[in-house]
C-alpha cells in the first residue's frame, strides 16, 4: 500500500481534510474492519446472544461477574499484569539507565541481548524454563543437595510473574532507552547547576523525562501479559483469563459462549490499559520536542562501579538468558531428567530436524518479513494519519489498530476461518487457505508494535522538514517519500524488528491456518517435534534454529538501523 | 502455495482416480499424532499405494475439530486420525464423517471391553492403548517414593503432590478413563477414588503429552499416561517405568473419513491400508508401540508387548456402556473441571489436613477424631449432582447449543463449583478438628 | 508540468498583493483585514514581536496556513487556492530545515529534481549556488558536519536554487552570534540585489529591518500598523507602537495650552514645549521623540532650553544616553561621545531643547 496522497487541486491547501488522506484513511480503516474487527466479531458476537434464542443479550456478562471462578481469574490476571510490570521494570530500568547514562562497553551486549528474551519459540521456551527453576530444576536440584532447600520460582501466580518479567521487560527497556536518548541534555545539566545530582537527578529528572516511554513499555508489558496464555498454562495455572478463555474455546464439544465472553473482556481490559496509559501521558511528552537533543550526558565509570556495573548485567542477562540456555542445553541433551545437567550430549536431534527444517525456515522468514512489512506500512500510514491530518477518524485507527493487540491469537484464527472461508477465489479455493491469510492473522495482532515505533520515529521529525520539501516544489506524497520515510528508517525498522521477530514465534492463530506441511513455518514445526513423546530434543534443536535465525535478522535490521542513525547525523 | 492450482490438480486427480483402478493422488489427513507415528505410516503407506501420497496436517484433537466444523463448506480434508473418541463423536454428531463398510478381515469387534469401530460405521479403531501409570525412577528414588501399581496406591498419602494427569476436558483418552472408573465402581464411589487421587496431584495439564514430558523431565513423579508415552520415553532413553493396574482400560484411536472427501478412493485406501496386516504391523514399530487391533499381528511382536487380547487385566474390565457415557459426557468433564481442575488448593489443602489427621490416628486413635475424618472425607466426595441428573436431558441441553432457552452452562458450572468450594473448606475444618482432637 | 522557472539567471520580480486577509485559530484571530501590495524585486519586511502574527502571515504566503477570507496574489496570479508546491515561492526556514540525511549537495538539488530537469542541468545548477555561497568545498557534508552559518546559507541556496518568484525568510539570523548576524544580514542583501527577486523577511529585530529592507510592515496583534521605507517608520511613526517598537522613543503625554500668546505643550511639572506653527495636534496626544534628536548643555553655558536634571546616564560607546527629569516627565537624551568628551555628572542642571520637527504628536 502506498502513501497514496492526491496532489488535486481542488482539495490542496492544508485544509482540514485531503482526498488523499481520506482515501488512505478509509483504506486503512477497511483493512481493520476486514481483517481485525470482521473475524474477531464473527467469533464474539455469540457473546452477547442468548442461548437458544440468538437474541441480543447481557445475560452472559452477568454470569461472567457471577462465576467466582471468572471473577477471580480477572483479579489474578490484573494482579499478575501489575506484578509483571513492576517486575520487569526493577530489570528493564537499571539496564536502560547503565547503557545510556554511562559510556559503558556493556552496553552494545544489552542493547543486541536484551531484545533475544522476545524471541521465544512456544512451548520450548517454558519447557526449558522448568528444566532450570522448576520444582526439580537445575537451581532447585542444587539447592537442594547443597542446603536441603527450594525456592518456589515457578509455583502459582508469582511462578508465573516470574516467567512473564523475564520474558517481556526488553519492551519497556527499549522504550525507556528510546526516550532517555532523546533527553535534551540542558535538561540534565540545568538540574544540575541548581545542585541536584546522583539518585535524586535520576529520580526527579531523567526518568520523569523517560515517563512516556517507560508508559508505553509498561502497558505493552501489561496487555501482553494479561493476554498470554502459554504460560500461565504451562505452570498450571488455569484461574487466568487468557487460559480460561482459550480452555474454553478449544475444548471439544463445548457450546458455551462463555469463551468468547472472556475474549470480550479481554480486549475490553487490553484497550482500557492502553488507553489509560495514553491518557497518563497525555502532554507529557516532553522528551520529544526538545531540540538539539543528543541525550543525556554519557558518563564513564570509576574501575570500581564498572565491576559492579558489569556484575549487575551479567546477572541480569543470565538470568533473562536462562531460557535460552536451557534450550540449547535441551537441544544438545540425550536424556535430561531430574538432573542438573543433561546426561550426554548429541548432535542427533539436529540431524533429525535438518532435513525438514529447510522449508519451516523459508516459510517463517517469508511469512514474518512480510507481516512485519505489512505492519510497518499500515502502522506507519495510521502514524502519519494521526500526527499529520486532521481527519476526524484517525484516532479510532490508532484504537481498532491497538485492540487486534488483545484478540487471543485463537480468536484471530477461528476467525478467519469463519471470515474468509466462504470467499471463494477462482477455481473454487476459500480465501482462508491461503498462506497469506496466514501472514495477514499474525501481522494484525502486532499491529501495535510497529505503530508505537513509527509514532515515535515520526513525532521526532519536525514538521518544517517536511514544509521545506513542499516548498520546493514536492507534492505532500512526495515530501513524505522523499524526507519523512528516509528520516523514519530507524523507527520503521526498530517497529519491523519486533513484528518481525514476534510473528515469526508466533503459534496459536498459525496452528489454526496451516494447511498443509510445506506451508508450515517453524513454529508449527516445532509444535509437531514437541508432541513426540521421545523427549523434546527435537523440537528444542528446531526452537534454536528459530531463534538463531530470528535474532540473525534482527541483527541485520539493528545493523541498518545504526547505518541510518549515523547517516541522519546529529542535527535533529 | 497455489491454491488454485492446487484444486485445479485436485479434479484431475478426482477424474483419474474414477478412471483407473489404483486410487491416485494426495490423500489429506489431520491429525493429532506426533510424527514419530505419522512418519513410519506416511512411508509405508506411500510404498504400498505408489500413485498415492499422503499430506500431514498436525493439529491438536481440539483445533482439528475446530478446522473440519469451520472448514466444512469446501472440505478439503480426507480423514480425521486421532485417539480422542469423543473427538469423533462429535464430528459424527455434526455429520461431518462419511459412513463406510470396512474391507479389512481379521479385526474382532471389542479390545478388552470397549467396541472398537463406531457401531455406526463412521469411524474405526485401528489400535489399542491401556491406560497406566508413568514414574520417573530417579524422582521417585529421589523422594523415597515406593513404585506404585495400582490405581489405589496413587491416593495414599505418601504420594501428596507427585501425580499429574491431564483433564478429561482436554483429553479425550483421559476423560475415558475416568467414565471407565464411574462405570466400574459406580457414579459416588467413582467420584470417591477420582477425587482421592485428584487429592494428591501434583498438576492437571491441559494437554495430554504435558504429563509424560512432566514425568519424563522429572517436575512430576508419577504420572496418569497412555503405555505408548511410556514405552516410547523408555525407547528414547529416559528413566521411567510404566505398569498397567491390575485393572486397566483400554483406549482405541481412531480414524474416520470426512465428509465430501476430496479424495474418496485415496482416504478408503489409507482406512484398509491401516487396518490390513501390514499397516497393523507399523504399530510394533520402538517409536510407536501401540497395541494392535488385529490379535494376529502379536505373533510377530517382541515376547513382552502386551497382548490386551489375552493379557487378564484388560479384559477383567467390566462391560462399558458407550451410551452412558456418552450422554454424560459434558457433565463429566464439567464436573472434573469445576470440582478439580479449578478447585485444586481447596482439594489439596482438605486432603492434606485429612491425611495429617489420620497419619495422626494411626499414632494415636480417638474416636470423635475417626467420626470427624469419615465426615471430612465424605465432605471431600460429596457431589453436587447424581448420574441420573448428570446423563439427564436439562444438563445435556445446557451444556450443548440447544436450539431452546435452558439453564446456562455458566450458571451450573457455578453451582458445582461452589459446592464443591465449600465442601472441601468443610472437610478441611472438620480434619483440623479431628487432628486437634488427637494431640 | 508546473509552470518552470526561468533559468536566464535574472529572475522576472513578481509583486505581492495581499488583501483582505483573515485568519482565526478558533477564536483566536490572528490575522485582521490583512491588506499589502509587495512591490516586484523589492526587499520587504515583516516587524513585530512574537505573537504578532507575522510568522503566519509569511506561511500563509508559502501556502501553509489557509486564509479564511481574503486574496494573495503573486505576480497578478491568485495563488490562495494552490498547495504550497505550486507556489514556486521559496521559504528558508529559521531552524533551516535541513534534511539530516542528505548531503548538501542533495539537499540543494532537491527542488530541482522535483521540478524534474534534466540531471546535467541540476548539477551545473547546484554548482553554481553553492559558488554563490561559498560552500562548494563542503558539497558532500551532512548538514551536522557544518557551522551555523553555514547551514544557513545551505538552507538559503536550496531555497533560490530554484529562482522562486518570491522568497521568504523566517528569521533566518535568529539562530546566528550577533557578528556572525551582521555579516551574514550583510550577504542577504546583496544576494537579493544581485539576484533581484522580491524578498519577505520575517524578523522581530528592528535594527535587522532598517539594515537591509526597502520597506517593513510593522505588525502587532495581527493588525499591520504602518508600512513604509525604514527611515519614514522612524521619523514619523504612525502609532505609539510602532514609535516605541523601532527603537528607543520619548513618549510625553501633555496638553496643549497658550503661554504667553503663543501654543505649547504643557507635560506638566512647568515644563512647556514649543509646537511647530503648522502642527495640528490631536486632542490627548502625546509628544514623542527620538532620544538623538533633543539637546541638553549644562546650564551654565547658557544656551536656551528648558532645566532639567540629570537623573542617572548609559554609557553606549558612541552615544551617552541621559536620562533627564523635565518638568513631571523623565527624558532619554543621547549625546555623542568622542575622545575627550565630558560626561556630566547625575544630579547636575541641564538646559535641555528639542531640534526643529524632531517631534510628532501621536495618539494613545
Amino acid at each position: 500500500m502506498s502513501i497514496a496522497v492526491t496532489s488535486a487541486g481542488v482539495s490542496a491547501t492544508r485544509a482540514p481534510v485531503r482526498v488523499g488522506e481520506l482515501a488512505l484513511g478509509l483504506s486503512i480503516a477497511a483493512f481493520l474492519l476486514v481483517f481485525v474487527a470482521w473475524p474477531a466479531v464473527a467469533v464474539t458476537y455469540v457473546a452477547f446472544t442468548e442461548k437458544g434464542t440468538g437474541a441480543f443479550t447481557l445475560i452472559n456478562f452477568q454470569d461472567f461477574a457471577r462465576t467466582d471462578l471468572f471473577v477471580r481469574s480477572l483479579w489474578n490476571s490484573i494482579y499478575v499484569g501489575a506484578a509483571t510490570v513492576a517486575w520487569a521494570s526493577v530489570i528493564a530500568l537499571p539496564l536502560a539507565v547503565l547503557t545510556t547514562r554511562f559510556s559503558f562497553r556493556g552496553a552494545i551486549v544489552i542493547q543486541t541481548l536484551g531484545f533475544v528474551p522476545l524471541i521465544m519459540p512456544p512451548f520450548v521456551g517454558a519447557v526449558a524454563m522448568q528444566m532450570l527453576f522448576g520444582r526439580n530444576g537445575t537451581i532447585n536440584l542444587l539447592l537442594s543437595d547443597w542446603f536441603d532447600v527450594r525456592i518456589p520460582f515457578m509455583e502459582g501466580l508469582n511462578g508465573v510473574i516470574f516467567v512473564e518479567a523475564l520474558h517481556y521487560f526488553p519492551f519497556i527497556l527499549i522504550n525507556v532507552s528510546a526516550s532517555l536518548r532523546n533527553i535534551d541534555r540542558a535538561m540534565e545539566e540545568a538540574a544540575q547547576n541548581l545542585g541536584c545530582s546522583g539518585f535524586r537527578l535520576l529520580r526527579r529528572i531523567v526518568l520523569p523525562l523517560a515517563a512516556p516511554g517507560y508508559m508505553a513499555g509498561a502497558s505493552l508489558v501489561f496487555v501482553k501479559v494479561f493476554d498470554d496464555l502459554a504460560t500461565p498454562l504451562l505452570l498450571n495455572v488455569k484461574d487466568m483469563l487468557a487460559p480460561q478463555a482459550y480452555l474454553r474455546i478449544t475444548s471439544i464439544g463445548i457450546a458455551d459462549p462463555m469463551g468468547y465472553v472472556i475474549a470480550v473482556v479481554l480486549v475490553v481490559m487490553s484497550v482500557a490499559s492502553m488507553g489509560l496509559a495514553a491518557l497518563a501521558t497525555r502532554g507529557v511528552d516532553y522528551a520529544t520536542v526538545q531540540r538539539g537533543g543528543g541525550g543525556i550526558a554519557r558518563r564513564s565509570l570509576r574501575p570500581a562501579e564498572s565491576f559492579a556495573a558489569y556484575l549487575v548485567v551479567g546477572f541480569i542477562l543470565l538470568l533473562v538468558l536462562a531460557p535460552h540456555i536451557g534450550l540449547l542445553l535441551l537441544s544438545f541433551a540425550t536424556v535430561w531428567s531430574f538432573s542438573p545437567l543433561p546426561d550426554a550430549l548429541t548432535t542427533a536431534h539436529y540431524v533429525r530436524v535438518f532435513s525438514e527444517s529447510g522449508v519451516y525456515i523459508k516459510n517463517t522468514i517469508l511469512y514474518a518479513s512480510l507481516a512485519g512489512l505489512i505492519d510497518v506500512v499500515v502502522g506507519t500510514a495510521i502514524a502519519w494519519l494521526v500526527l499529520r491530518t486532521k481527519l476526524s477518524f484517525r484516532h479510532w485507527l490508532d484504537w481498532g489498530a491497538t485492540a487486534a493487540l488483545a484478540f487471543p491469537g485463537v480468536v484471530i484464527g477461528i476467525g478467519y476461518l469463519r471470515a474468509f472461508y466462504d470467499v471463494r477465489l477462482f477455481g473454487g479455493a476459500p480465501l482462508a487457505t491461503l498462506w497469506i491469510m496466514i501472514v495477514l492473522a499474525v501481522a494484525v495482532r502486532r499491529l501495535p508494535y510497529a505503530l508505537r515505533a513509527s509514532h515515535a520515529a515520526l513525532l521526532q521529525i519536525s514538521r518544517s522538514l517536511e514544509e521545506a520539501a513542499e516548498n520546493l516544489g514536492a507534492t505532500r506524497q512526495r515530501a513524505v517519500r522523499r524526507i519523512v520515510l528516509p528520516l523514519m528508517t530507524g523507527g520503521i525498522l526498530a517497529g519491523f524488528v519486533t513484528s518481525f521477530a514476534t510473528a515469526a514465534v508466533e503459534l496459536s492463530a498459525t496452528l489454526l491456518l496451516v494447511q498443509s506441511n510445506s506451508d508450515a513455518p517453524l513454529a508449527y514445526g516445532v509444535y509437531v517435534f514437541m508432541q513426540s513423546p521421545a523427549g523434546r530434543g527435537a523440537g528444542a534443536a528446531l526452537g534454536v534454529v528459530t531463534v538463531i535465525i530470528v535474532c540473525a535478522c534482527a541483527l541485520l535490521a539493528q545493523f541498518g538501523i545504526e547505518r541510518s542513525q549515523n547517516a541522519k547525523g546529529a542535527l535533529q | 502455495m497455489n491454491r488454485f492450482a492446487f484444486g485445479a490438480l485436485l479434479g484431475i486427480f478426482a477424474v483419474q482416480a474414477a478412471l483407473a483402478q489404483a486410487p491416485t493422488g494426495k490423500v489429506t489427513v489431520v491429525t493429532s499424532f506426533a510424527k514419530d507415528v505419522t512418519d513410519p505410516y506416511k512411508k509405508a503407506f506411500e510404498k504400498a499405494y505408489p500413485g498415492l501420497s499422503l499430506e500431514v496436517q498436525n493439529r491438536n484433537t481440539n483445533a482439528a475439530v475446530k478446522f473440519i466444523e469451520e472448514t466444512k463448506s469446501a472440505n478439503a480434508t480426507d480423514l480425521m486420525w486421532a485417539s480422542a473418541p469423543d473427538a469423533f463423536e462429535v464430528l459424527k454428531g455434526k455429520g461431518l464423517l462419511t459412513k463406510y463398510q470396512l474391507k479389512a478381515q481379521g479385526i474382532p469387534e471389542k479390545v478388552g471391553s470397549y467396541p472398537i469401530n463406531d457401531p455406526g460405521g463412521f469411524y474405526f479403531g485401528f489400535a489399542a492403548s491401556g491406560y497406566g501409570i508413568m514414574w520417573n525412577e530417579r524422582y521417585v528414588r529421589a523422594n523415597k517414593l515406593p513404585d506404585p501399581q495400582e490405581w489405589s496406591d496413587l491416593s495414599k498419602p505418601i504420594y501428596f503432590d507427585h501425580v499429574a494427569i491431564a483433564a478429561p476436558s482436554r483429553s479425550g483418552t483421559t476423560h475415558l478413563t475416568i467414565e471407565t472408573i464411574l462405570q466400574g465402581e459406580g457414579w459416588d464411589k467413582g467420584w470417591r477414588t477420582i477425587k482421592q487421587i485428584a487429592g494428591n496431584l501434583r498438576q492437571v495439564t491441559d494437554r495430554s503429552f504435558d504429563v509424560p514430558e512432566q514425568v519424563n523431565s522429572g517436575q512430576v513423579g508419577v504420572g496418569i499416561v497412555i503405555d505408548f508415552f511410556a514405552f516410547s520415553a523408555q525407547a528414547a532413553g529416559f528413566p521411567v517405568k510404566f505398569v498397567y493396574p491390575s485393572v486397566t482400560t483400554v483406549v482405541p484411536a481412531n480414524l474416520a473419513i470426512i465428509a465430501n472427501p476430496p479424495n474418496r478412493a485415496g482416504a478408503e485406501a489409507f482406512v484398509e491400508f491401516l487396518l490390513s496386516p501390514a499397516g497393523q504391523e507399523v504399530l510394533l514399530e520402538p517409536s510407536i508401540r501401540r497395541l494392535p487391533v488385529n490379535p494376529a499381528i502379536y505373533a510377530k511382536a517382541p515376547a513382552d508387548y502386551p497382548n490386551p487380547f489375552k493379557d487378564p487385566r484388560f479384559t477383567k474390565m467390566i462391560s462399558f456402556s458407550s451410551e452412558k457415557s456418552e450422554q454424560r459426557t459434558d457433565a463429566v468433564d464439567v464436573l472434573f473441571d469445576q470440582m478439580i481442575t479449578f478447585q485444586l488448593a481447596g482439594l489439596k489443602a482438605a486432603t492434606k489436613s485429612i491425611q495429617a489427621a489420620e497419619a495422626a490416628l494411626d499414632k494415636k486413635d480417638n474416636v470423635q477424631a475417626r467420626a470427624l475424618i469419615a465426615e471430612a472425607r465424605d465432605a471431600v466426595a460429596a457431589m453436587p449432582v447424581s448420574d441420573v441428573q448428570a446423563g439427564s436431558a436439562e444438563t445435556r441441553a445446557a451444556f450443548t447449543g440447544a436450539k431452546e432457552k435452558t439453564a446456562r452452562q455458566a450458571e451450573i458450572e457455578q453451582r458445582w463449583s461452589a459446592f464443591a468450594k465449600e465442601q472441601y473448606a468443610k472437610a478441611q475444618a472438620k480434619a483440623d478438628e479431628a487432628l486437634k482432637l488427637t494431640r | 508540468m508546473r509552470p518552470g522557472p526561468q533559468s536566464d539567471g535574472r529572475h522576472q520580480a513578481a509583486g505581492v498583493e495581499i488583501s483582505g486577509v483573515n485568519l482565526s485559530y478558533g477564536a483566536n484571530h490572528v490575522l485582521k483585514d490583512v491588506e499589502l501590495n509587495i512591490e516586484p524585486g523589492e526587499f520587504f519586511a515583516f516587524l513585530g514581536p512574537s505573537g504578532c502574527g507575522k510568522t503566519t502571515l509569511l506561511r500563509l504566503i508559502a501556502g501553509f496556513n489557509v486564509a479564511d477570507s481574503g486574496e494573495v496574489r503573486i505576480a497578478g496570479r491568485d495563488i490562495g487556492k494552490l498547495p504550497p508546491w505550486k507556489r514556486d515561492v521559496g521559504m528558508v526556514f529559521q531552524s533551516y530545515a535541513l534534511w539530516p540525511h542528505m548531503s548538501v549537495r542533495r539537499n540543494v538539488a532537491f527542488g530541482l529534481e522535483e521540478r524534474r530537469l534534466p540531471r546535467a542541468e541540476i548539477a551545473a545548477r547546484v554548482a553554481a549556488v553553492l559558488d554563490l555561497v561559498g560552500l562548494a568545498a563542503f558539497a558532500e557534508r551532512k548538514p551536522s558536519q557544518l557551522s551555523g552559518g553555514q547551514q544557513q546559507r545551505v538552507a538559503l541556496a536550496r531555497t533560490i536554487v530554484t529562482e522562486p518568484k518570491v522568497l521568504l525568510l523566517d528569521e533566518p539570523l535568529s539562530n546566528l552570534d550577533a557578528k556572525m548576524r551582521v555579516q551574514v544580514r550583510g550577504e542577504l542583501h546583496d544576494l537579493q540585489r544581485r539576484l533581484g527577486i522580491t524578498t519577505i523577511f520575517v524578523t522581530h529585530d528592528q535594527e535587522e529591518a532598517n539594515a537591509i529592507c526597502d520597506r517593513i510592515a510593522v505588525m502587532s496583534d495581527g493588525v499591520i500598523q504602518q508600512v513604509g521605507a525604514p527611515r519614514d517608520l522612524y521619523a514619523r511613526p504612525a502609532n505609539l507602537f510602532v514609535a516605541n517598537f523601532l527603537g528607543a522613543a520619548n513618549i510625553l503625554p501633555g496638553i496643549v495650552t497658550t503661554r504667553d500668546g503663543v501654543s505649547v505643550f504643557d507635560i506638566g511639572g512647568g515644563a512647556f514645549l514649543p509646537i511647530p506653527e503648522d502642527a495640528a495636534i490631536p486632542q490627548g496626544a502625546s509628544l514623542v521623540f527620538r532620544p538623538q534628536d533633543a539637546c541638553m548643555a549644562p546650564a551654565h553655558q547658557g544656551e536656551p532650553g528648558l532645566d532639567a536634571r540629570i537623573l542617572s546616564h548609559e554609557f553606549l560607546g558612541s552615544i551617552v544616553r541621559y536620562r533627564l527629569r523635565l518638568g513631571g516627565a523623565d527624558v532619554l537624551v543621547d549625546t555623542p561621545f568622542h575622545a575627550g568628551s565630558e560626561i556630566l555628572s547625575n544630579g547636575s542642571t541641564v538646559a535641555f531643547s528639542l531640534m526643529a520637527k524632531a517631534g510628532v504628536w501621536l495618539e494613545k
